[in-house]
């Protein structure tokens, strides 16, 4: 299935399960491997359970069968591992979630200085140089509801980078955008791809899997159903699911 | 400021629109009028004043020692100086807003009118007029150079609350070289001040606790914390007042059993709590969960999530109806005077049965609500400013 690569296993799930306390599964054994520097997009309809599966690796949400290994850190529920994996682990959300009553610079800043206790002036002029590399250098003041949603979306990747992950999480980073400001945001993670990040990215995008991807995966009601490199997955899908999933988002 | 001719135009289109709404506005207007110079006649001309003059210390004080007193009249100095110095540093910029203009004012004539219309004695006038000054000029002086100040400096100006409130309850009770004054000895404004804040500043803290319980995962917490808060709201606050005189003293022996006066605080703060918890639930609830969740994934641990994070923004919307719990708080300080408590309700109550100014009723129930009207205004105020202040988007508006 992938290339088999000397490079190190960032992220293992094998045969993860989990139910929602209402008794619905949302994952049915799902199994996936993620190396260094690797981008896997994860695709699928509404419901199929990506959103839950990705959340699985931060602890976010938990699950009942299974295993998942983040960084040589196998997941468990003790809060001193899961803090720990949270820190190497960078997360994007549909909604932003920046802190509102925080400017962009505090928002980036504030984990830093809590968490790994840094030197406050070190880490605002890391964050200042992330704002750059995001392209929002001027609005460092502001406060996030002083932006559009496409910086909005920036400052929360800076943010999340300013902890210095080794693995970044984005669940659909730009289905609350307006379309004119889909393409800066994938800019920059592409820019992030480019320099080496692990990613795993949950989103209905086909041109930044087709050009980021290094491997795309499909799922459907909590399973996997096909995982290629890009190239074969949109020109010629294995599966029956794979290919009328295609047509609907084509 | 609005043009005075535009106010106008805007009055006659709203008051006078048709012949009906300009008979039903005069006929208004006449009422008010006739119940107001009526008021004004009996405020000037019937009331007899005479009770309020001749107690004006039991209202301020009770039986506080008298050669005691100038430990109360430097508190009062400091809480002016520290009021000041807030209000200034509040809005900053060395600008006085209409508001303040208009606040400003207030004490000024309450300075004048009030130490004049109640003939106190020279003494304790000129110290009225003293502090009111040493407020405004405390708030002067702190708007216009409150920038100079280095920003960890200015970090640290909350602490001067708790501060002053150890020295207050040391200048009050006494220790620490000065002569003790018991609780009992305690009465009046001073007293009702002394419960109310005592109360608000408890119960606050215990209600972000009890609201935080009623959110947690762990049963117990979650249980306890509802348990606990349906029951207090579900309690008239007078019983628990009776059940916390009795019980405690019957529950601890002798000594150990806290003053009567202490109960009766213990029981406001943990009766405030319940209602607190609810106004802070109303603020957390209004939270999205995506903030706690990113600030989780940010590696956070819980608490400094709760208390960088979600504590901020909770606390802001639940700000008003907070502050509108401790303006019942400091209404319902008045129940004390029913436990025997010689709170400004009780003063006035022991006042009135006083054969010397029977059936002067009326001028001092005036005066007491004039009193708490005063200490409500001060708080909505305060609480408005700091919502203002609070609000990163405000349009600075006063
Ligand atoms: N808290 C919850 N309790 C019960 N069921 C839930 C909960 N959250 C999600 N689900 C269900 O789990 C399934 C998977 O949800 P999930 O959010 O992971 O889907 P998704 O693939 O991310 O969908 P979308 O593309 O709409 O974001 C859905 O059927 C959803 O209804
Ligand atoms: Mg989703």
């Amino acid at each position: 299935m992938t290339s088999p690569t000397a490079l190190p296993v960032m992220i293992e799930a094998r045969g993860v399960e989990k139910w929602y306390p209402n008794g619905f599964q949302a994952l049915r054994g799902v199994d996936l491997t993620v190396h260094q520097g690797e981008v896997v997009v994860i695709m699928g309809p509404s419901g199929s359970g990506k959103s839950t599966f990705i959340r699985t690796f931060n602890a976010l949400e938990d699950f009942q069968k299974g295993s998942i290994v983040v960084d040589g850190m196998p997941l468990s529920n003790d809060v001193r591992n899961i803090d720990a994996i949270r820190r190497e682990v960078g997360m994007v959300f549909q909604q932003f979630n920046l802190f509102p009553h925080l400017t962009v610079l505090e928002n980036l800043t504030l984990a830093p200085t809590l968490v790994r206790q840094r030197p406050k002036r070190e880490v605002e002029q890391q964050a200042l140089e992330l704002l750059e590399r995001v392209g929002i250098h001027e609005q460092a003041r502001k406060y996030p509801g002083q932006l559009s949603g496409g910086q909005q979306q920036r400052v929360a990747i800076a943010r999340s980078l300013c902890m210095e992950p080794r693995i970044m999480l984005f669940d659909e980073p730009t289905s609350a955008l307006d379309p004119e400001m889909v393409q800066e945001v994938l800019a920059v993670m592409q820019e992030l791809a480019r320099v080496g990040m692990t990613m795993v990215v949950v989103t209905h995008e086909v041109r930044f899997a087709r050009q980021v991807a290094s491997r795309v995966v499909l799922m459907a009601e909590g399973q996997v159903v096909e995982e290629a490199p890009p190239e074969q997955f949109f020109a010629n899908p294995q599966h029956e699911r794979s290919r009328q999933f295609l047509s609907q988002i084509n | 400021m609005t043009v005075p001719s535009l106010t106008f135009s805007r009055l006659r289109r709203e008051l006078f629109a048709t012949p009906v709404d300009s008979v039903i506005t005069l006929a208004l207007l006449g009422f008010l009028l006739a119940v107001g110079t009526a008021f004004l006649r009996w405020v000037l001309f019937q009331a007899q004043w005479a009770v309020i003059q001749a107690n004006t210390t039991l209202f301020a004080v009770g039986r506080y020692p008298i050669e005691q007193q100038w430990r109360l009249w430097l508190l009062t100095g400091l809480l002016a100086a520290a009021s000041g110095l807030c209000w200034g540093l509040l809005r900053g910029r060395g600008t006085w807003p209409r508001n303040d203009q208009l606040a400003a004012g207030i004490l000024i004539a309450l300075a004048v009118i009030g130490s004049w219309a109640l003939k106190l004695e020279l003494p304790i006038q000129l110290r009225w007029w003293g502090i009111t000054a040493l407020l405004l000029m405390v708030r002067w002086a702190a708007g216009r150079w409150s920038q100079a100040l280095p920003a960890p400096l200015l970090r640290l100006v909350p602490l001067v609350w708790p501060v002053l409130y150890l020295v207050g309850m040391v200048l009050i009770s006494g220790g620490l070289g000065l002569m003790r004054v018991p609780p009992g000895e305690w009465g009046g404004l001073l007293l009702t001040l002394l419960e109310a804040s005592f109360a608000i500043l408890l119960c606050f803290p215990l209600g972000i606790l009890l609201a935080l319980g009623r959110r947690s995962e762990l049963p117990l917490l979650r249980w306890g914390s509802v348990v606990y808060i349906e029951f207090i709201r579900g309690a008239p606050l007078i019983t628990l007042l009776f059940l916390g005189q009795n019980i405690l003293g019957f529950l601890l022996p002798g000594g150990l059993a806290p003053d009567r006066v202490w109960r009766a605080a213990w029981v406001l703060t943990f009766f405030a709590a319940a209602y607190v918890a609810e106004a802070v639930r109303s603020g957390l609830v209004a939270l999205p969960p995506g903030q706690l969740e990113a600030a989780r994934s940010l590696g956070l641990p819980m608490h400094q999530a709760l208390i960088h994070v979600v504590l901020p923004q909770a606390l802001r919307v639940a700000l008003p109806a907070t502050v509108g719990q401790f303006i019942t708080l400091l209404q319902d300080t008045t129940l004390l005077s029913l436990i025997g408590l010689l709170d400004l309700l009780g003063t006035a109550r022991t006042v009135m049965a006083n054969p010397e100014f029977l059936g002067k009723n009326a001028e001092v129930y005036l005066v007491l609500a004039v009193l708490f009207w005063c200490c409500c205004a001060a708080l909505g105020l305060g609480s408005r400013a700091l919502e203002t202040r609070l609000n990163p988007l405000a349009t600075s508006k006063a």
